[in-house]
């Protein structure tokens, strides 16, 4: 490929793009496109209002109790409980009543609707925290080992697998029993080991995945030539990898946290249902659980926290697919 | 500065280059990597440019062009050799040892696209350096980078927008105004048009041609094809499979040839070949393809491809001879007038660099 140089032109630079608004000169960055394709998303909006309104009743669950005039575990079961272990007031046997607007539990007469709140309050902590553990281990290690190559990549890649090959379920059914047992004779103890045991569990057994998939990224993004450009410039290492290199995977860890929320969210569900979950503190699963034995006499019982936990992780999903489209850079422009 | 060498006519030379060696290893796969090769991108590269000097660097894909680069500016590291920069060896400083030298040597890129960070904004792209060392408070930064904008050319409005929103050929001004930001003395420019349409490349190359006169920068310049550097290069280097083959003034490599494969590449080259081979329009067809870097032939590389390569040529290897005033690595070097030239009709294609 070779140039009439005889040709060549001293004019300034004809290249196209003289915009002469003087708005449109603040460019956009890839994420704000994203952000900016999700607000004009339908189903993102809605999807995104619903997971808010749950996070607001969860942070706002004290406030909201106290202004119902409801309570946490104040039920009395020589009071509240007639002689087969039915609450008196409200439902099943009785209308509404705002003195428990989601009925009593059957047998101790505490309050359903100030344990559905702290339920909601439960799931959601155990899946924002453990996804952000998660996500902050995923994304260093993988940052690591596809920067560093060499020994220290095979090292973490050989870690990545023994992790992967690990049941998660059997690490959550032999933790329980290990707590019980360590922390038995202190409720309030044992409700703060089985909190962090669960974010532990679920942490432990899930940064793999992004882990593998920043590596993979790492490794395409460093032989880029503007890494190589920061390195002639003498942009120091860390700066390297936090300042060009993380930028570029904001895509891959949105994507992986909008599939860990919900799924965080479920698996919280499902250990307590299993009743290796948490039972110091109200938690969806173990309203189910509970309510499950209830269910022709007491349908509410059972109906609140399973359409809480089908209407979080719903929106969740939908709110993620949208996420995963905004940020697909297939998709962009 | 450790050691101040001068040469035999009393100066220091900017940069100076001797007997450099690039090698790769390529490794087994498996659990026990082991090397089972080396790829000789590399193998003995010796030049010097003076300050404020064109070098250019000529050859076909794959020749280690890019590697010679990487090597200068110290993104790999060098096997052997050495390199020295106004007579200080800077082939084996660690990181923090090379960072008054990172001001001083600044690499452009090849490919316009891969070597802007796509999150990063025009501003800090081309702040990046000034940054890094320091050059400028951070509230003049934006004036600074304004004003190397409207050195390259561009609009100094556009700095907080992100690479995606310009052409090709504007990219490649925003690589040179970051290059450009920290004053170097000698920029490597490898294949810096190649990428480009052709119609914006003469912008481009007159743009590098402005800034070297300007601020009297150093260029080693890179390229696949004789036709661009001509035009910015008073000197011209010809590498084949990680040697230099021939070196010498732009007179000399464009008017009389005399390394087989420096004819080849001529003749190759529409622009320059008439007068490179007598106002002949033919071209010469080199018979075969590149070997691998990692199993060059034995003697002479290009032998393989060489139509005038006798016994000789496989048992010894050429060193530079100095032959008309140039150094050529060719144990027949001579001009093309004088020799027995296999040629091919007009359409036929010839050495073709990617
Ligand atoms: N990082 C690397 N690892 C292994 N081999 C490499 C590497 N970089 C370049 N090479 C090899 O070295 C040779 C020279 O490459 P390069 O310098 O990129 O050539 P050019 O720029 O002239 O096209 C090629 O054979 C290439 O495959
Ligand atoms: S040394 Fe021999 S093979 Fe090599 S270029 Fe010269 S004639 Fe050809
Ligand atoms: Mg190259």
């Amino acid at each position: 490929m070779a140039m009439p140089l005889q040709e060549m032109v001293t004019s300034p630079d004809t290249d196209p793009i003289e915009t002469p608004d003087a708005k449109q000169v603040a460019g956009r960055s890839p994420t704000q496109i994203a952000l900016e394709r999700l607000r004009h998303d339908k189903v993102a909006v809605v999807s995104a209002a619903i997971v808010v309104l749950f996070v607001a009743l969860a942070i706002l669950a004290p406030v909201i109790t106290s202004l119902v005039g409801v309570e946490l575990n104040a039920g009395d079961p020589s009071e509240d409980t007639d002689a087969f272990n039915f609450p008196v007031i409200g439902p099943p046997d009785n209308g509404f009543t705002w003195e428990a607007p989601l009925g009593l539990e059957p047998g101790t007469g505490d309050d359903l609707l100030a344990e559905w709140l702290y339920g909601a309050r439960t799931s959601l902590e155990v899946a924002s925290i453990s996804t952000l553990l998660s996500t902050i281990i995923g994304v260093a290690l993988g940052l690591v080992a596809g920067f560093s190559r060499g020994w220290l990549d095979r090292v973490i890649s050989f870690v990545i697998d023994v992790f992967l090959s690990f049941p998660f379920l059997l690490g959550a059914l032999a933790m329980a029993p290990i707590l019980l047992n360590r922390f038995g004779g202190d409720p309030e103890a044992l409700d703060k080991a089985q909190f962090f045991g669960i974010i532990f569990i679920l942490t432990f057994f899930s940064w793999m995945g992004l882990a593998r998939l920043i590596r993979g990224e790492v490794l395409s993004l460093r032989e880029r030539e503007f890494v190589q450009a920061a390195r002639v410039i003498g942009v120091p290492t860390r700066t390297v990898l936090f300042k060009e290199l993380l930028p570029n995977l904001i895509a891959p860890i949105v994507v992986s946290i909008s599939l860990s929320v919900p799924a965080f969210v479920t698996a919280e569900a499902g250990l307590a249902y299993l009743g290796i979950g948490l039972t110091g503190r109200p938690s969806w699963g173990q309203t189910i659980n509970q309510a499950s034995g209830y269910f022709d006499e007491y349908a509410l019982y059972l109906w609140a926290p399973v359409i809480g936990i089908m209407l979080l992780v719903i929106a969740l999903n939908l709110l993620g697919d949208s996420v995963r489209d905004a940020f697909d850079p297939k998709t962009r422009r | 500065m450790s050691e101040h060498v001068q040469t035999s006519n009393g100066h220091t030379p900017l940069l100076e280059v001797t007997d450099l060696v690039k090698h790769f290893p390529v490794k087994s796969t498996g659990v026990v990597r082991r090397t089972i090769g080396q790829v000789q991108a590399l193998d003995g590269v010796s030049f010097t440019l003076e300050k404020g000097q064109a070098l250019g660097l000529v050859g076909e894909s794959g020749c280690g062009k890019t590697t010679t680069g990487r090597v200068i500016t110290r993104l790999y590291d060098p096997t052997s050799g050495s390199m020295k920069f106004e007579g200080t060896e800077i082939g084996q400083l660690s990181g923090r040892q090379m960072m008054p030298y990172r001001r001083e040597i600044q690499l452009i890129f090849q490919d316009p696209y891969s070597s802007l960070n796509p999150r990063h904004t025009v501003g800090k792209i081309v702040g990046t350096p000034l940054e890094v060392h320091n050059i400028v408070p951070k509230k003049q930064m934006i004036p600074k980078v304004q004003e190397l904008l409207e050195v390259v050319g561009l609009n100094p409005e556009h700095y907080n927008r992100y690479p995606s929103e310009f052409s090709g050929g504007q990219r490649q001004r925003i690589g040179i105004a970051r290059a450009l930001a920290l004053r170097p003395k000698l920029i490597v420019a490898d294949e810096p048009v190649s990428a480009l349409d052709v119609s914006i490349q003469a912008q481009v190359i007159n743009l590098l041609q402005d800034l070297q006169r300007e601020f009297g920068i150093a260029f080693l310049f890179i390229a696949h094809d004789l036709a661009i550097v001509r035009h910015f290069c008073p000197e011209v280097a010809v590498m084949y499979l990680g040697k230099i083959v021939e070196i010498g003034s732009r007179d000399q490599i464009y008017n009389t040839p005399h390394h087989p494969y420096t004819q080849a590449l001529l003749s190759a080259s529409p622009d320059v070949k008439q007068a490179a081979i007598g106002g002949r329009r033919e071209r010469i067809r080199l018979e075969g393809d590149v070997p691998s870097p990692i199993n060059p032939p034995s003697g002479c590389r290009f032998r393989t491809r060489c139509w005038k390569a006798q016994d000789v040529c496989a048992e010894k290897e050429p060193p530079l001879y100095e032959v008309g005033g140039r150094n050529v690595a060719c144990h027949f070097a001579e001009p093309l007038q004088v020799v027995q030239v296999p040629v091919v009709s007009e359409g036929a294609t010839a050495v073709s660099p990617t």
